[in-house]
């Protein structure tokens, strides 16, 4: 069977609230940005066709809340990931420590089949701030010590960096991306013991 | 099998399922059987029709079936983009079985559609809202509503509708309609479920309705991110609608999350300039709603905006802010440390963004002790909530001024201080004064030193409402220091008002007792010694300056005196020398008798007072080192002094300390100065007293502190060699260097040995270096020559 044309990447962003998870997705999909602060509900994804290495891919990026009261559904979301990208402002020290945090979080959560080399990219944001803290060679070594993880300085509001982080973004989570093969070595047949008319005591007297 | 056993595995069927269906629906649309696929599909999403599911597992299998859904959807657009008829397949789709797995594909083609035929989208869309009544299992409406949202949020219009011309697409007014109408349906599902089964089950519905709540809570989001809603179109038409919607649904749940979910999504501008309808509709929430944190919240988030936004200050703020927030107390009955934390939280406001506006904490302030005097509260005790949120709000405009004086300028400051107990009037008064010595803030007058000492009360004296029983006596000691060091802040430009003030602290601190004054009246002399040197050096400016510096020791003697009624010994002691020292460099009229005084109350003290032999050592050393630096005596006075002394140092206990303070006391004979500033150098005196130091030696038992003791006498008489008495011989020290060699070979060798020996050796090396040193023509040196070293 030909590997199927078109191919859909989940991709996760995650980070500490107000680090601008939001914006940077605006920015690369709208190619808007606004000062205004909107806290995040939940979980949220957009969609955005790219071309990478002359193969249309769509990306379906996932924004999430910071503020974990925000996740009361927890995060389901997190499974079937390609690629998670873990921001920080530069400008905040506590939202570049709260990375270690996600991380684990996320490999905890989305359990990847291979977590020591499940693509990560880190985004250092708001890079057009003068007041940053975080300095770039301290979050170089962090992602160096992380199995040299990708690390990318942007401006949301200013647009730097941002279409490029996106396409090794893109990049990494096809590499990463075992979907084809495994839906191409399903068998055909397969009896799971019970079928859906055996549980359908499992739907009320509700006729939805 | 636990409950949470189960639901892992109705979850792991149900996921197993939709992995299964899932695939053959990817396999038959690779072969473009487009409605095999779809059959694949419904029998994937009858799995959402499951009750036996938690909140957070359908959530799970809902991830995973709309992520199937999305093939599903990346098929049909590339279907349709290629020509494809939608109209028979959106027919087709409505004879699925079941209405759930039919609304999912209903809504899944229906979005395409729109996709490829913006035309149709403002009726598809309310089609679409309207067709999802269909379900009204909370649950399965819930997430069904939500995956509208979620596909639907790429499409709506988000043009502004105030221009003529007509918009097929729609406007941004067809997305208002579709997520509010949307938000409502949502909440009412929500709302719903409180009200649904066993009363005894309400908790884990309760429990379930908090973890479902962002699905509603997302709609506004949603609202958020249109960019053609302006603050107008918000304030006239969105945030009525979700208010209004908040208010009926009569809810506790649902309205305190949505009302927070306000203040988190939309932005502050809009919140700014909707603070009126937004605390209005507060008022009219469910009685068990918790209002004060929503409030907060908001006053917390403006305050930020506010500081950052200059332009923001057109808004009054503060002034909304108030009245609104009295209207919310007024209406409904919050409990009274809900509105000193709302009080709080406006001190806040006020602190960071009008901190030129003192006023307005004042009148945070006097709405509390208002409050206080209605409601007839006396005191509050420290365990009690109001008095913890009220000690938050008492800190912040300490914590934020950093200077005493400001927060003395709110003139309801004290009043509110008293509300608290004696713990909480006791932990302010620490936090205050901690903040005047870390600020290094400066009490310049009567009034604002008196005002202090009042404020700080617990520390100063004893309170009536003290508990019985003994204070920790580390933490005791802790805050006495504390407000000692701030004695030193209480401090006037103008010499006379510093000695009024002087005067104050000594009234405020007299009420301490004794277990205080020994901690609060030593810094009050030293301030007092201090000031008569101001005055000393302003004798030409103030012809008054003697009156006054005799006034000043007078205030002192009295405060010293004040201390030994206390039966405190030392401290006196030493004050009293301190100040006798002082006397005597301030050459004022009578000064003599002044400083005898002084120092005569310092030895009888010695004598009368001071019983421990080593405490009596220090207390000699002291005498006799103040009376060395102190000449302003006459002969008449000085002789008696320092046989006095020479004769209490022969009269200690122990011998080496009596041959210690006898040899100290050799020097009131040769360095201390006459009244005429001329040394006395009485070299035969100082004889006698190394000589008696000889004597004392030898009655030593233990042959190491003989040794140890004459090796220090050598020095002495090296000292006083060097210093040209001349009757100190060679053959004095010859003879004593002889009897150190010969009883230091005999100790024993041990520390103590090791370190008398190199007390020795330094001083040999010393007498060497001299010797080798020695210039032709120096007498004294050339002398040492015949010292057998």
């Amino acid at each position: 069977m030909a590997t199927r044309k078109k191919v859909l990447l989940k991709v996760i962003i995650l980070g500490d609230s107000s680090v601008g998870k939001t914006s940077l997705m605006n920015q690369y999909i709208n190619k808007k940005f606004t000062n205004q602060y909107k806290a995040t509900i939940g979980a949220d994804f957009l969609t955005k066709e790219v071309m990478v290495d002359d193969r249309i891919v769509t990306l379906q990026i996932w924004d999430t809340a910071g503020q974990e009261r925000f996740q009361s559904l927890g995060v389901a979301f997190y499974r079937g990931a390609d690629c998670c990208v873990l921001v920080f402002d530069v400008a905040s020290p506590g939202s570049f420590k709260s990375l270690d945090g996600w991380r684990d979080e996320f490999l905890i959560q989305a359990s990847p089949s291979n977590p020591d080399h499940f693509p990560f990219v880190v985004l250092g944001n708001k890079a057009d701030l003068e007041n940053r803290t975080v300095s770039t060679k301290r979050a170089q070594q962090w992602c160096q010590n992380k199995n040299g993880l990708p690390y990318f300085e942007t401006s949301a509001k200013e647009a730097t960096n941002v279409d490029q982080a996106f396409i090794t973004i893109a990049r990494n989570a096809l590499a990463q991306d075992t979907d084809v093969e495994l839906y191409n070595d399903f068998p055909e047949q397969i009896k799971l013991s019970g079928s859906t008319e055996n549980r359908s005591s499992g739907s009320d007297n509700c006729a939805c | 099998m636990t409950q949470m056993e189960d639901q892992e595995k109705q979850l792991e069927i149900a996921l197993a399922s939709v992995q299964k269906q899932g695939v053959h629906m990817k396999m038959c649309l690779d072969k473009n059987k487009l409605m095999e696929a779809l059959k694949h599909a419904s029998a994937m999403l009858a799995e959402l029709r499951t009750s036996l599911l938690s909140p957070k597992s359908y959530y799970e299998l809902f991830m995973k079936v709309t992520n199937e859904l999305c093939y599903l959807d990346l098929y049909l657009v590339e279907e349709f983009e290629r020509g494809r008829k939608v109209d028979d397949l959106y027919q087709i789709i409505q004879y699925a079985g079941n209405i759930v797995p039919r609304l999912y594909l209903l809504i899944t083609v229906g979005l395409v559609y729109i996709k490829t035929n913006t035309n149709l989208k403002r009726d598809l869309l309310k089609d679409l809202v309207e067709m999802c009544r269909g379900v009204q299992h909370p649950l399965r409406g819930l997430f069904l509503r939500h995956y509208l949202l979620q596909c639907s949020k790429n499409v709506l219009p988000d043009i502004p509708d105030n221009e003529e011309n007509e918009h097929p697409e729609g406007t941004v007014r067809d997305s208002i309609d579709f997520i509010l109408m949307n938000f409502a349906e949502m909440n009412k599902l929500w709302v719903r479920m409180q009200h649904q089964g066993h009363s005894r089950e309400k908790e884990r519905r309760e429990k379930e309705r908090e973890e479902l709540k962002i699905l509603v809570g997302t709609n506004l989001v949603r609202l958020s991110h249109l960019d053609s809603i302006t603050l107008d179109k918000y304030r006239k038409v969105v945030l009525p609608g979700i208010l209004e919607q908040i208010v009926s649904c009569r809810d506790a749940i649902a309205q305190e999350y949505l009302m927070e979910c306000i203040i988190q999504v939309f932005p502050d501008e809009f919140h700014l300039y909707t603070l009126n309808i937004f605390l209005k509709s507060c008022c009219e929430l469910q009685p068990s709603v918790n209002v004060k944190t929503i409030v907060i919240l908001m006053i917390n988030r403006l305050t930020v905006f506010t500081f950052q936004n200059s332009n923001a200050s057109e808004v009054k703020l503060f002034e909304v802010l108030t009245e609104q927030i009295a209207n919310i107390i007024q209406s409904r009955d919050l409990p009274l440390e809900d509105t000193v934390s709302l009080q709080a939280a406006m001190v806040g406001l006020a602190l960071k963004c009008y901190p030129e506006n003192i006023d307005y904490v004042d009148k945070s302030l006097q709405t509390i002790s208002d409050t206080f005097s209605r409601r007839k509260i006396e005191k509050i005790n420290h365990k009690n909530p109001v008095s913890r949120e009220l000690m938050a709000l008492m800190k912040l405009p300490i914590d934020n001024y950093n200077d005493l004086l400001l927060v003395m300028k709110l003139k309801h400051f004290p009043e509110i201080i008293e509300y608290f107990d004696y713990t909480g009037r006791k932990t302010i008064a620490i936090y205050l004064l901690q903040n005047a010595v870390q600020y290094r803030t400066r009490i310049p007058s009567v009034e604002q030193a008196e005002t202090v000492l009042t404020m700080v009360s617990p520390l100063v004296k004893d309170q009536q409402d003290q508990p019985f029983g003994e204070e920790d006596p580390e933490d005791f000691a802790e805050e006495q220091s504390l407000l000692g060091r701030f004695v030193h802040h209480m401090k006037a430009e103008e010499p006379d008002l510093q000695f009024k003030i002087l005067m104050a602290e000594r009234e405020h601190f007299s009420l301490g007792g004794n277990k205080r004054i020994c901690y609060t009246l030593p810094p009050l002399v030293f301030q007092a010694y201090q000031l008569a040197l101001i005055y000393s050096g302003k004798r030409n400016q103030d012809e008054l300056w003697e009156k006054k510096c005799r006034k000043i020791f007078q205030f002192c003697h009295q405060t010293i005196l004040e201390l030994t009624k206390a039966e405190l010994a030392e401290l006196p002691l030493r004050l009293f020398l301190q100040g006798a020292l002082t006397i005597s460099q301030i050459n004022f009229k009578n000064y003599e008798t002044v400083a005898y005084e002084f120092y005569s109350q310092a030895f009888t003290l010695y004598e009368e007072e001071i019983s421990e032999s080593k405490c009596q050592l220090a207390a000699i050393v002291l005498l006799i080192g103040t009376f060395e630096k102190i000449n302003c005596f006459d002969e008449e006075n000085a002789e008696p002094v320092r046989t006095q002394c020479a004769l209490a140092a022969s009269k200690l206990l122990k011998k080496p300390d009596q041959c210690r303070a006898v040899a100290i006391s050799s020097h009131l004979f040769w360095s201390a100065q006459n009244n005429l500033g001329q040394p006395i150098q009485d070299g035969k005196r100082v004889m006698d007293c190394l000589k008696k130091c000889v004597r004392i030696t030898k009655q030593c038992m233990e042959i190491s502190v003989q040794v140890q003791l004459f090796v220090e006498l050598l020095n002495y008489y090296v000292y006083f060699y060097e210093r040209g008495n001349n009757n100190v011989s060679i053959d004095i020290l010859n003879q004593l260097i002889g009897q150190i060699k010969k009883e230091i070979t005999g100790l024993a060798p041990n520390e103590e040995t090791e370190q008398i020996t190199k007390h020795f050796e330094n001083t040999i090396a010393h007498l060497q270096n001299r010797i080798e040193s020695v210039d032709n023509e120096d007498s004294i040196y050339k002398a040492l020559e015949g010292l057998t070293l």
